[in-house]
């Protein structure tokens, strides 16, 4: 019989931020805080940037492909995986999203509250602006 | 105590964001991980993740603990490292197919050319076993 909880917050019982999730296989279990992301992000950078949507992430404009997206609920550390990606509307130019740089050559660290990426041309090794742009964060929230 | 709860639908206490089990599974990454792939490779955190192995320059496979069903999973990933080296993060199927434990990656400069990455992230959507 189909069931359906009605619950606005999720507790684990043995230690309250995990909670084991069944795999499709029905054989191994997931942890459903580690797997879920915990900020994401599809956002215009040309112009003014603009997200079109978003999770627990804002945005500044550091300059042409100069991105840093900020959390509104900080992470635990800095070690998170970012993970992203680029794209243009028309034309063939090719586009590349690294973490962690900041045209033209910085490599930057990423905080609890924060980090930086760029999005380049590889072609040139340049930064510039696109419209669309694709950014996912998973690791611990604090 | 444990205790498992078994259900379809979560569903808010407004009864609004209505989610199925089989979206938060699908949902969910099954494994991810952030790797300093340069010199000693040393992973910084990950989720899922046995081990980390170093192939050389620039190349290197990731091995989860609890395997994928198949080998259909998506992988998406980011590299980067310091200066101007712009580096990609490539799943090269030809030189390693992905197997449900085992995802071999390289992070090419621009040209071809593998360099070390500083910042490897990796995370893994699909079936579990």
């Amino acid at each position: 019989m189909a069931s359906q909880l009605k619950v606005d917050t999720l507790t684990g019982v043995t230690t309250a931020g995990s909670i084991d999730v069944t795999g499709e296989g029905n054989s191994t279990t997931t942890n459903l805080q580690q797997g879920l992301a915990k900020s994401w992000v599809n956002f215009n950078g040309t112009g003014t940037i603009a997200a079109r949507d978003s999770f627990n992430a804002s945005l500044t404009d550091g300059g042409t492909g100069d991105y840093v997206l900020n959390f509104s609920n900080v992470m635990s550390d800095a070690n998170y995986s970012v993970t992203g990606s680029s794209s243009v509307l028309i034309g063939n130019f090719e586009t590349m999203f690294v973490p962690n740089f900041k045209p033209p050559g910085t490599e930057t660290a990423s905080t609890t509250s924060a980090f930086q990426f760029a999005v380049l041309r590889p072609s040139t090794t340049q930064p510039y602006d696109v419209p669309y742009v694709y950014v996912q964060v998973h690791g611990d929230l604090a | 105590m444990a205790s498992i709860l078994r259900v379809n639908t979560l569903t808010d206490a407004s009864s609004g964001n209505s989610t199925a089990m089989s979206t938060i599974n699908q949902g969910t990454a099954k494994a991810w991980i952030n790797f300093n792939g340069s010199g000693t490779i040393a992973e910084r955190d990950s989720f899922n993740n046995a081990s980390i192995t170093d192939n050389g320059t620039g190349d290197y496979t990731v091995t989860i603990t609890s395997a994928m069903a198949n080998v259909n999973y998506a992988h998406v990933g980011a590299a980067g490292q310091g200066n101007t080296a712009l580096l990609c993060l490539c799943q090269n199927f030809d030189l390693a197919a992905p197997t449900t434990t085992v995802s071999r990656y390289q992070t090419p400069y621009v040209n071809g050319v593998m360099l070390d990455a500083t910042s490897v992230n990796v995370a893994l959507h699909g079936d579990l076993a």
